[in-house]
């Protein structure tokens, strides 16, 4: 039987998913790049991304505060 | 490299084995027959704690630790290991689990590539046992997808969307309860109060900066901050310290409950919403009674899934109800519950996010009430007021930790408001207080710009960052809302290709044991919530020409057990990527006799190429599946139990027949008459049914048990009729019928006949002679005298070769 190998595993699908992550054109590169590399890591859980994200809205705010100098 | 085989299994200790069980299949099928109590479920036992570290149908609260403290032989002395080897075809994989008296645990093998094995068998489908046949059959629709999900290794794809879904859905959320739009207008309200304008950018900014310092004649340009905070720092000044301070200070009164004041009028829109779901979840009783019975009930189906209820009846109220079908109304009501859960989990998340709007002011407010200006006594009424402030806050955070099930309700909205003109009356005292220390100062035009310029920096900066703030916020929502649209589309083509081939294989093996019998298409169908979220799985299948579901409401018992079976074998092709073996315990239990041909014949014929250890304790079925499987040179064994050994093997005849002459050799008498005659037992049984001397008529579970004597008379009688004038006259049955260790089997029984080894050796010779008798022994025959090649021409019966024949009458 040849269905072992025609069903898409659930690696697949989110491999997949990852490739092609970047030809989402609504996207943001920024956000998109921090789950890239959450994934990369194995660290893709709610509480890493929520910060990842936390992290990149403080990171541009303090780039706000520089301009305000 | 191949799948891996069984080439032995050793069990020692375990559940009813108490000395060592040796299975040794060699990588070929084996069918296993053993009547109930003999410890077939030993070893299917001991096989899934082998595999998973626990025994499902032994966890529970009375015997606890994951089925571990009723895995050991009741008894072995605490010293005594229990254990279970298991040797395979790959001898890298060869490992032993042992487990003490205290419960711990060991692997003797540490490789990694047996930790990877074992990792990756854990989630294959090795085992299947009666009770859990049905299981998938009759789970919940959700419950269905859970399972498939996990065995095609969907569940990190689940989480995955779960976690695209939840991050985005918190970010709209805090987009929402960050009220941005409120915030920035407050801070465009100073904005006008200072610059007497609205500013939209920061050109706009520092051109009314430069009109604002203009009657300062300070002779600088404004084109940055960096040029305003000069211009502030210019003309900053040690005089009026004091009262510049009391300003910024009721500045800052004023401003932060202008603030609070839009965030309390979201914080009351919140609960309003809040309250009328909760208000109409606690009115509507029947569901709230429902949402408490959820636990019960699935307990209940615990309980049912477990097999613990081995009759049809209900465990709750002892009334007389069909197991299965009590199975699948828990599963209908539980999935209706469910949805009421559903209900409640998104009120308690309105709930949660009200909580946390609620514990953010608060912290605004307590941050406020720090301020030193606040412990003088002119502003001591304005303390009291927002400290009045900051009790409604936590009055509210403490009314929300009712629940739909407290008893007493949530406030109402009217009696829990906070009160929003106090906080109009403070923010105008300190606006009207700020008004009057500026006017005390207008004479000073350096300080009255200062001021105005240093609040309006402030409120513009803050303006630009909530801003700026939203905007990343609202990039990332976005995101997260495209990355699930793309995902869910990946994961829902997935899901219906595997669901499509999967249902395919389940339809061809259900088929095949049921040919003829109008259920057919058997599908497996995802279906979606209102909210077009997948929500579980259904089976389908059309019966009598309409598509119908679910199974359990026109199929026999018998037909749900063999789509359990369709579906566990599909499951082993499907996903068995490590072991290509599997164990069957019992599994055809309310199967009739046609579909259990069927089904030996689909295990032989479809996994030919796959080790199956079938057990059963069912006599018809094991002569069934004995012819068919012999066929396939599967190895054939059945299983005993005494309190001594526990569960055995029946030992093989030449086994019997080695050990009765190492004890004669021996001159060792312990048992040997009892051996003696259990090989003379198995063997008369042979002549019996070749010779086909009936005995009385049994049950089937009964008709193994012939004593010697019984045996001996029955063929004793056919022959004296059959062949008296030839085999009547060679054989010797008479004189092992009066032999003193057969009469009343004396061995055996407690009695004063003390036999000794020269009783012992002619009756032993007696035997050997009556077989000699009966059985060719020629090399290329080896088969006893049968009426299956009676010689119709010369009325004789003989063996298989003919060397051997006795005159018999038709």
């Amino acid at each position: 039987m040849t269905m072992n190998n025609k069903i898409k595993s659930g690696k697949d699908v989110i491999d997949d998913f990852f490739a092609e992550i970047y030809n989402i054109l609504t996207a943001d590169k920024k956000t998109v790049d921090a789950l890239v590399e959450l994934h990369g890591q194995g660290k893709l859980s709610d509480k890493n991304v929520q910060n990842t994200l936390d992290t990149i809205v403080q990171k541009e705010l303090k780039e706000i505060d520089k301009e305000d100098e | 490299m191949s799948k891996n085989k069984i080439k032995s299994i050793n069990i020692t200790g375990i559940r009813g084995v108490r000395e060592e069980l040796t299975l040794s299949p060699d990588k070929k099928s084996i069918l296993i027959y053993g009547d109930n109590g003999t410890g077939k479920s030993s070893i299917t036992d001991a096989l899934e704690w082998f595999y998973n570290d626990s025994i499902e149908h032994l966890t529970g609260e009375e015997v606890g630790g994951k089925g571990k403290n009723a895995l050991r032989n009741v008894f072995l002395n605490s010293s005594d290991e229990a254990k279970i080897e298991i040797k395979y075809s790959n001898s890298q994989l060869d490992n032993e689990k042992s487990i003490t008296s205290l419960l711990k645990t060991f692997n003797s093998n540490s490789s990694k590539e047996f930790a990877e094995y074992f990792g990756q068998s854990q989630s294959e489908n090795l085992i299947l046992r009666y009770r859990d046949l049905v299981q998938f059959i009759i789970a919940t629709k959700g419950d269905k997808l859970k399972h498939l999900q996990n065995i095609i290794g969907f569940s990190q794809v689940q989480e995955l969307r779960s976690l695209l879904k939840l991050v985005g859905g918190r970010i709209a959320r805090g987009i929402k309860a960050g009220g941005y739009s409120n915030k920035r207008s407050a801070q465009q309200a100073i904005l006008l109060e200072s610059l007497g304008q609205n500013i939209t950018s920061s050109k706009q900014f520092f051109e009314t900066v430069l009109k604002v310092i203009e009657p300062l004649k300070l002779g600088k340009e404004i084109k940055s901050f960096k040029d305003v905070k000069t211009a502030l720092k210019s003309i900053e000044t040690n005089e009026e310290t004091k009262i510049v301070e009391q300003i910024a200070f009721h500045n800052k009164v004023a401003d932060t409950l202008t603030s609070l004041e839009t965030e309390i009028s979201n914080i009351h829109n919140q609960y309003k919403d809040y309250y009328e779901s909760y208000i109409a979840l606690r009115k509507d009783a029947d569901k709230i009674n429902k949402l408490q019975l959820l636990a019960l009930l699935s307990e209940g189906l615990k309980v049912l899934k477990k097999d613990i209820v081995k009759d049809n009846f209900c465990p709750l109220c002892q009334q007389e109800k069909d197991k299965l079908k009590l199975a699948q109304e828990l599963n209908q009501r539980v999935d209706d519950l469910r949805e009421i859960k559903a209900e409640q989990d998104k009120l308690n998340e309105e709930c949660e996010e009200l909580t946390k709007a609620l514990r953010n002011n608060y912290t605004i407010v307590s941050s406020l009430l720090k301020e030193k200006h606040l412990s003088e006594k002119e502003n001591e009424e304005t303390k009291k007021k927002i400290e009045k402030i900051q009790n409604s806050i936590k009055e509210i955070g403490e009314d929300l930790k009712k629940d739909v099930f407290s008893s007493e309700p949530l406030k109402e909205f009217s009696n829990i408001k906070i009160d929003d003109k106090e906080i109009k009356e403070v923010i105008d005292i300190a606006k009207a207080k700020s008004k009057t220390l500026s006017d005390s100062i207008k004479g000073n035009l350096k300080l009255q710009i200062h001021t105005k310029l240093s609040r309006a920096l402030d409120a513009y900066l803050a303006h630009k960052k909530l801003e700026r703030e939203e905007e990343i916020l609202t990039k990332q929502q976005v995101t997260f809302e495209a990355l699930y649209s793309d995902f869910i589309k990946r994961q829902e083509e997935a899901l219906q290709g595997f669901l499509t081939m999967f249902s395919d294989e389940i339809n061809s093996y259900y088929v095949e044991m049921n040919p003829n019998e109008k259920v057919e298409d058997i599908k497996l169908v995802p279906i979606k919530d209102k909210n077009d979220e997948l929500s579980g799985i259904t089976i389908e299948y059309t019966f009598y020409s309409e598509r119908q579901t679910p199974p359990v409401a026109l199929l026999s018992e018998s037909h749900i057990n063999c789509l359990g079976l369709a579906f566990f074998l599909a499951s082993v092709k499907a996903f068995n990527k490590e072991n290509e073996f599997f164990v069957l315990d019992d599994v055809i239990s309310s199967f009739d006799s046609t579909h259990r041909t069927r089904f030996i014949r689909l295990l032989v014929n479809k996994f030919n190429d796959y080790q199956i250890i079938l057990l059963t304790h069912e006599k018809d079925f094991f002569d069934i599946v004995s012819s068919e499987a012999k066929r396939k040179n599967w190895l054939i064994t059945s299983l005993s139990w005494t309190a001594e050994k526990g569960t055995s093997f029946e030992t093989p005849l030449v086994d019997l027949r080695t050990k009765i002459e190492g004890k004669f050799k021996a001159k060792n008498i312990d048992g040997l008459g009892n051996d003696i005659r259990r090989y003379a037992e198995r063997q008369l049984k042979q002549i019996a049914f070749n010779v086909e001397a009936s005995v009385p008529f049994r049950y089937n579970d009964r008709n193994e048990e012939r004593m010697m004597n019984e045996l001996l008379s029955s063929v004793q009688g056919k022959v004296n009729k059959q062949s008296p004038t030839d085999l009547k006259t060679k054989n010797n049955i008479d004189s092992i019928m009066a032999s003193p260790i057969l009469i009343g089997n004396k061995t055996s029984h407690d009695n004063t006949f003390k036999e000794n080894i020269n009783d012992l050796e002619v009756f032993w010779e007696d035997v050997k002679k009556l077989i000699l008798t009966f059985y060719c022994s020629e090399d290329k025959c080896k088969s006893f005298v049968a009426m299956k090649n009676f010689d119709n021409v010369n009325n004789k019966i003989r063996c298989n070769c003919g060397t051997m024949s006795y005159e018999w009458k038709k």
